[in-house]
């Protein structure tokens, strides 16, 4: 096979190099970081394995907020785990962009790079209420999606900064949307009693599922500022709580920067845990470039207080911001050195762990339909630092993420770390 | 280099009622020794662990010994003197899976309302027969001045 690559990481250190630099990190991790940044690419042997009966495969059927990194929608599997119960979030990616391979080794999964092996994977397993419908005829697995420990529900696969054209310019949701809609109809909005009966089958499988995911495109629709947002996920939220002895239930709400009214009743009114709200770059400029609908609505220094005066409500270590890592780095507005974005951004996140806000990043992956399709992610190396220094301000500020760890979520190395606190 | 368990120490790690202590290592190398029933032989050679809580100090240790090639110990004693301590490297956590569901069911079954955070999987590398009457043979053998002489007088003292 031989492709035309666009990207060939030459000028970078090689994941080995990464490994023998940062002895103190460890390498599954960083593989996990590096296959998120580079992708991955599934040879047809190892498609051969596939068992849809068994395994969690992509279904346009499902919505997922974003698309793939090659735009497709086919029935590939969800995602990967490695060996330390470290999951891989990861997307199919065209092959020109020097992706990792998943092979078959010796009979066994495994990402492969050059010719190299590198690790054995498994596949995610399929959660059994993916094979039923609810009492109205709703496939239940059009209701929540698995991962391996999580359940997670999509409110709104619409994001209404996009009406002004002031998405977020690396965020493919409403093309994607779009692309899901005509694929495979658009979905009906969910009734709560469809929610309350999905999870009531999902707790009926023992030991698959330790925490539930809330998260939406923002509404900026209701009398205030994102009420309408808030009413949804109050009555999702409660329509779960139903299946649960005591009030709180471990959750995670992943939303838009709610004012103080919004999150007392968020709290008060369900069995709701932890409230993240992203701000995807921590610098009032690049947010402002990068973010605007978010910059227009809220603002960088509104949208930072809002999650700090969230502590008050959720307590400290049930409040979390994301980021979306190496962004800070795009171009033209973004910083140009590496060592620059990294100090920035720590910096940042330190004002913010000082106020018992805790930040988590993803691996940025430029996706067809953002704004970004034709920009390149940030190096392993700098992934690595990040994820360093995140986890070195949870340990100096007492910190934990549990809400949001290798378990309950799977997507961030920066809170793989936090086994270990 | 993993090695195959003879099948007097696979009894003795399958029974219940055998005590096992598995010992661990935090960063600092501070160890950490821990009695637990939950250690058994799976098929294919590796041992299995149970382990119940995700913040406790073992699984701590075990997360860092593998990302970081480390190794553990376990001690086995049985009814008739039998005194084994084997090595072994973590190689993999069941953390979902049926395997996990598997155990997740039975422990619940047998201990009531716990968690179960984990199956560790150990590789075992070495195995030590600890018994002391074996030891002091094998000692008296290779390293013939590591004794008191008194124990080689013609007339012992009582
Ligand atoms: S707020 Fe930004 S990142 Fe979130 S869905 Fe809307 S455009 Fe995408």
């Amino acid at each position: 096979m031989s492709v035309a690559l666009k990207r060939t990481f030459q000028n970078e250190l090689t994941l080995n190099e990464v490994v023998t630099q940062y002895p103190d990190i460890p390498r599954l991790v960083i593989i996990k970081t590096d296959v998120q940044r580079r992708g991955i690419h599934y040879t047809e042997r190892a498609l051969s394995v596939v068992d849809p009966e068994i395994h969690l495969v992509n279904d346009p059927a499902i919505s997922e907020l974003f698309g793939s990194r090659d735009g497709v929608e086919k029935p590939l599997p969800a995602s990967l785990l490695l060996r330390d119960g470290t999951s891989i979030l990861v997307s199919s990616t065209p092959l020109e962009e020097n992706p990792y391979l998943v092979d078959l080794v010796d009979g066994r999964l495994a990402l492969v790079d050059n010719g190299e092996f590198i690790e054995h994977v498994e596949f995610w397993r399929k959660p059994r209420f993916y094979d039923l419908k609810t009492s109205s005829g709703v496939p239940m697995r059009q209701i929540f999606s698995a991962r391996p420990q999580r359940l997670s529900i999509v409110q709104s696969s619409y994001c209404h900064f996009w009406t002004d054209h002031k998405g977020c310019r690396f965020c493919d949701i409403n093309n994607n949307n779009k692309k899901r809609n005509e694929d495979a109809k658009a979905r009906p909005r969910i009734k709560p009693q469809d929610i309350s009966e999905t999870i009531r089958e999902a707790l009926k499988e023992p030991g698959r599922f330790t925490g539930i995911c809330l998260t939406g495109g923002s509404v900026l629709a209701g009398n205030g500022l994102f009420d309408k947002e808030v009413d949804l996920y109050i009555e999702t939220l409660q329509a779960i709580g139903e299946n649960f002895a005591t009030k709180k239930f471990p959750s995670q709400l992943i939303s838009s920067a709610f004012n103080e009214k919004q999150l007392k009743r968020l709290y008060d009114e369900t069995g709701l845990m932890s409230y993240t709200s992203d701000l995807e770059v921590l610098n009032e400029d690049k947010f402002n470039w990068i973010c605007p609908g978010k910059a227009d609505n809220v603002g960088y220094q509104e949208w930072k207080q809002r999650l700090i005066r969230s502590v008050d409500i959720f307590g400290k270590g049930h409040v979390a911001t994301g980021i979306v890592g190496g962004v800070e780095l795009a171009k033209p507005y973004g910083f140009i050195s590496e060592d620059e974005a990294l100090r920035s951004t720590l910096d940042e996140a330190e004002s913010l762990a000082e106020n018992g806000v805790t930040t988590i990043f993803v691996v940025w992956s430029p996706r067809p339909g953002s704004d970004f399709h034709e920009q390149q992610n940030a190096s392993l190396d700098y992934y690595v630092r990040l994820a360093s220094g995140l986890h070195q301000l949870r340990v100096k500020y007492g910190l934990t993420v549990d809400f949001d760890d290798y378990r309950r979520c799977g997507n961030h190395p920066d809170s793989d770390l936090a086994r270990l606190i | 280099m993993a090695i195959q368990l003879s099948s007097e120490l696979q009894v003795l790690l399958n029974d219940r009622k055998v005590y096992k202590a598995l010992a661990t290592v935090d960063e600092a190398g501070i160890p950490d020794v821990v009695l637990k029933h939950s250690i058994f032989t799976a098929e294919d050679g590796n041992i299995h662990y149970l382990e119940l809580l995700e913040s406790s100090r073992t699984n701590h240790n075990l997360v860092r010994a593998i990302w970081f090639d480390g190794t553990v110990s376990i001690a086995v004693t049985g009814p008739d003197k039998q005194r084994f301590q084997i090595k072994g490297r973590p190689v993999e956590v069941h953390i979902t899976g049926p395997l996990f569901e598997k155990h997740y069911v039975e422990v619940r079954q047998s201990l009531g309302d716990v968690e179960l955070s984990g199956v560790w999987v150990i590789e075992p590398l070495e195995v030590i027969d600890e018994n002391i009457s074996f030891r002091r043979k094998e000692e008296d053998v290779n390293r013939p001045y590591f004794r008191h002489l008194d124990r080689l007088a013609k007339t012992p003292h009582k």
